[in-house]
């Protein structure tokens, strides 16, 4: 197995194949990997209820046995759980955890050499909370009762303990305001290259929909993270059939279509003031921390510039604290969303940092996480 | 290795805002989206919880011990009578069924009922569902959501996006609402059967102040709810119902005259609320605990903190929620201490019962009645026109945690006034006692600083002040 190969591919196990998102290869080859003494931890989700579960490290097979499933709505960004742990570590990451990791990497955060990315094609993610109004308000169902989830042609479908199935497409979901959280709907990272391995359901073809997993290999650590699955017994692989190599490769560049699309949608400029429009935005801050704390590219510990320039006295008309996040997040910033999920007074952090990020990356033609190109305030230097 | 990840309720206030704890070597906070009263989302205070949950040791007398033997010890010094028992609800309702068995004839939640009507107990209990406060019309605030009970904060701004009017009765303009009535002119307020009051209440609330937000919502036929500042204030409130309480001020007075020689304190820092002066008169301060607490106590039981714990807390909205943890040894110091074992199980049956629940669902908030309350007469004396130093009461303040919060905030006109320097700090000087402090210019009223840190001349919510430069 090498770098450039794709597969379809699942899990020997029976009922792990069954709760897998898609046949899951994903929770086998993690399972693999700590039992193989691949690598000392995995990183898994635990779950929670039905709409939410809480990432945590471990080293039990069974546990990471029982984690198999995709989970739609978001926990914290994955990034920040293993930075700082010098742990041999192997974990599932959507695009934007891949993309976290990266960048703790290059800060020196995580030890790449030693973190097997196991990436996950991703449509893109819901808040729970959000989740659970939508189900009563457009799908009219109480959200005790739903029993699984899938996204099929642009339809997000909710099964119920009765064994029926809602479906409403997303476009409607999301011009009423639900469906997925903003930043998923202009993410443009649908099929996570920068992981080692990228995993997904697009590409699946005929009578293994549902009960397979399509992976592309993207790196000599992920060619060996598969092939000790194979060698282990846990996942059995075929080559995928060309009809899924297309169809994988057309519906990415829809998706990434419906990113751009979305990004223009959401990035009008500013009309009066940016100065004013970023205090108005700001006005209600808390200033509780959690934007610094969840951020999965700032590797900063309690000691960082953006909260020692701050003092909660100063009566500035923008506080210290984000006039220096904005700065050192305009080439970092990865656009994850994680901010604005868990602001207390509601404000919508990632469109902000990214009126700043957007044109900075675009200009400098950086694009963080996405590969180890160092970031490029790292490389600025100062005249004398 | 596997990680070891509570899911957890944020003990900073009563608004019952879930989190997970991670232990890792050190404690982190990771968010817990789908908890129905924050969807995850914590304020500076529940940001800070690993600073909180230091841990704590048993001791006697300055001697580290086991909990059992300093539950032992406590239980004789307990028996040799004059003994009180405080717990302002910081802990489960099940330790506080417990609690309420072991305190017998004094008990005391640090509130006090007995000044109010007692018709007015359920309101002053148990608050409306956030949910309906963002489906206000016209909210009316008598506190700072910003600093106080900040999980708030996004309900009132949802109402706003809704259409809602918001009218603060505060000393500060704040921007949430869209009119400000300074305390002294709240005669000035118009309510209407649309109005939704939101006000606190808790151990250092004037009574007289409490009554008369009672009579304005009473005669206008608004809506009011009350927030308040311990993770199951709610909870205490209603499971003491019907027992005899005593209030702060009594207790204070009793060990102050001698009658009450003994205190226990069940997860309640009574330094935060009792003069130190008082404290020192006591011949035993007893407190459990599960994090430690700067009170110098002759004996500490310590148990684990409460996101260790098993049980169940009811937030403001009546909504009961369990705890993640698996830990009940707490109940078994009070059991030590009461000289019978208290059985997790038949506890929890009796707060499902006092609730009138079959099963605790963080997602259904159960029934509660709401009686209205009679007529009530308010005497509350408008508040003082000298410079007066505003404490708010935040969560902070409540548990003795550092922050950064040394400085006061006052008017652009009074720092012109009194010629005060960028940078600088003001002088003030109360009843002999003088400090300096940094200064904020902000919108608060003329003549008023307002502190969110306890600066040690405080006498009470408002506090009369000279200030120079
Ligand atoms: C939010 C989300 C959106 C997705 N959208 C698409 C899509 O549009 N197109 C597509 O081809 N594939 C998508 N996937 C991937 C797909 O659902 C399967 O996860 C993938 O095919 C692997 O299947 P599996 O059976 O091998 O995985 P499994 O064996 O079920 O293993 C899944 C692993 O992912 C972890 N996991 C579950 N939910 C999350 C989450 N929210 N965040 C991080 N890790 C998680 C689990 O802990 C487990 O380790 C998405 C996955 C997620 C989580
Ligand atoms: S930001 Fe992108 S990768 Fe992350 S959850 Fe959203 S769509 Fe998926
Ligand atoms: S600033 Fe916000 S969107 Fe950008 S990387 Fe940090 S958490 Fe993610
Ligand atoms: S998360 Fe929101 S409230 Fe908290 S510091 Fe960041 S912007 Fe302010
Ligand atoms: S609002 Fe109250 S309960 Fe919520 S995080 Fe803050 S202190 Fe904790």
């Amino acid at each position: 197995m090498q770098k450039g190969e794709m597969y379809v591919g699942w899990s020997t196990k029976d009922d792990v194949r069954k709760r897998g998102g898609s046949g899951g290869l994903v929770t086998s080859m993690l399972a693999a990997a700590l039992e193989k003494k691949f690598v000392d931890a995995v990183v898994v989700l635990k779950k929670i209820n039905e709409f939410e579960a809480v990432p945590i490290i471990t080293s039990d097979v069974n546990e990471v046995l029982n984690s198999a499933g995709s989970l739609h709505s978001v926990p914290s960004n994955f990034a920040k759980l293993i930075a700082n742990r010098n742990l041999k570590v192997a974990l599932p990451a959507k695009g934007c955890d891949v993309r976290g990791i990266i960048e703790q990497g290059k800060r020196n955060a995580i030890n790449l050499d030693n973190t097997f990315i196991v990436g996950l094609n991703c449509g893109g993610s819901m808040h729970p909370v959000v989740t659970r109004e939508m189900l009563e308000v457009m799908y009219k169902i109480k959200p005790e009762d739903v029993h699984g989830e899938e996204i099929e042609k642009g339809k997000l479908i909710f099964e119920t303990k009765d064994g029926k199935e809602h479906a409403i497409t997303i476009d409607e979901l999301e011009e009423k305001g639900y469906g997925r959280r903003e930043s998923c709907r202009y993410c443009t990272i649908k099929v996570p290259n920068n992981s080692d391995i990228a995993c997904g359901n697009w590409g699946v073809t005929g009578d293994l929909v549902g009960k397979a997993t399509f992976v592309e290999i993207n790196s000599e650590k992920g060619a060996k993270l598969l092939q000790n699955a194979v060698d282990a017994g846990y996942v059995q692989v075929q080559k995928p059939d060309e009809k899924g190599v297309a169809m994988r490769a057309k519906i990415k560049g829809v998706m990434e279509d419906l990113g751009k699309k979305w990004k223009g949608k959401v990035f009008v400029p500013i009309e009066n003031g940016r100065l004013e429009y970023f205090r108005k935005e700001l006005e209600h801050c808390i200033d509780c921390g959690a934007c610094k704390t969840v951020c999965p590219t700032c590797s900063c510990g309690d000691v960082s510039k953006c909260t020692e320039y701050h003092f909660r006295g100063d009566a500035y008309k923008m506080s210290m604290y984000h006039l220096v996040r904005f700065l050192h997040l305009a080439d970092a910033c990865i656009g994850c969303g994680q901010c604005s999920d868990v602001c207390p007074a509601d404000i919508p952090l990632t469109r902000l940092y990214r009126r700043f990020a957007n044109p900075v990356q675009e200009q400098l033609k950086y694009e963080p996480g996405m590969d180890m190109q160092k970031p490029p305030y790292f490389e600025v230097k100062l005249n004398e | 290795m596997t990680d070891n990840v509570y899911s957890t309720i944020c003990p900073g206030c009563n608004f019952g805002c879930g989190l997970y704890i991670r232990e890792n070597g050190t404690l982190e906070v990771d968010f817990r989206k789908s908890s129905p009263a924050n969807a995850g989302k914590l304020c500076r205070f529940g940001m800070s919880l690993p600073k909180l949950y230091a841990p704590a040791k048993s001791v006697i007398d300055g001697k580290e011990v086991t909990l059992e033997d300093a539950a032992k010890e406590a239980a004789k010094r307990i028996s040799a009578g004059s003994a009180a028992f405080l717990s302002f609800g910081n802990t489960t309702c099940e330790e506080l069924v417990a609690f309420q068995k072991v305190a017998g004839s004094y008990l005391c939640t640090g509130a006090n009922f007995e000044a109010l009507p007692k018709d007015t107990y359920q309101t002053l209990s148990v608050g409306i569902p956030y949910s309906e406060i963002e489906a206000a019309k016209h909210i009316v605030l008598f506190i700072d959501p910003y600093e106080q009970y900040p999980l708030i904060l996004r309900r009132l701004l949802s109402a706003k996006k809704k259409g809602a009017k918001i009218t603060a009765v505060w000393w500060k303009s704040m921007p949430v609402a869209s009119e400000t009535i300074k305390p002294s002119d709240v005669s000035k307020l118009a309510l209407t059967k649309d109005s939704l009051v939101i006000a606190d209440f808790h151990p250092l609330s004037d009574s007289e102040q409490v009554k008369s937000v009672l009579a304005l919502a009473k005669n206008a036929g608004a809506r009011i709810t009350f927030l308040k500042p311990f993770a199951n204030s709610t909870g205490a409130y209603l499971l003491s119902k019907d027992a005899k309480q005593k209030s702060l001020a009594q207790l204070i007075d009793d060990i102050n005259k001698g009658t009450i020689k003994t205190l226990f304190c069940l997860e309640s820092d009574p330094s935060a609320l009792i003069p130190s002066e008082t404290l020192s008169k006591l011949t035993n301060l007893i407190i459990q605990t599960g994090q430690s607490s700067s009170a110098k106590a002759n004996i500490v039981i310590a148990h684990e903190p409460l996101y260790k714990k098993k049980g169940t807390l009811i937030n403001n909205e009546g909504r009961a929620q369990a705890l993640g943890g698996a830990g009940t040894n707490g109940l078994d110091a009070l059991g030590i201490i009461a000289g019978s074992k208290f059985e997790f199980n038949a506890l929890h049956d009796s707060l499902k019962k006092a609730i009138g629940i079959s099963a605790v669902d963080e997602f259904t908030i159960p029934k509660y009645d709401r009686p209205a309350y009679g007529a009530i007469q308010a005497a509350a004396k408008p508040p003082e026109t000298k410079t007066a130093l505003l404490s708010v009461y935040n969560p902070f303040m409540w548990f003795n945690l550092a922050d950064d919060n040394d400085f006061v905030e006052l008017n652009l006109n009074t720092a012109k006034a009194l010629k005060l320097l960028k940078g600088g700090t003001l002088k003030i000087k109360s009843n002999g006692a003088s400090i300096e402090k940094k200064f904020k210019v902000a919108p608060v009223q003329e003549n008023v600083l307002i502190t969110t840190r306890k600066f040690g001349i405080e006498k009470g919510m408002l506090t009369s002040v000279e200030i120079s430069r």
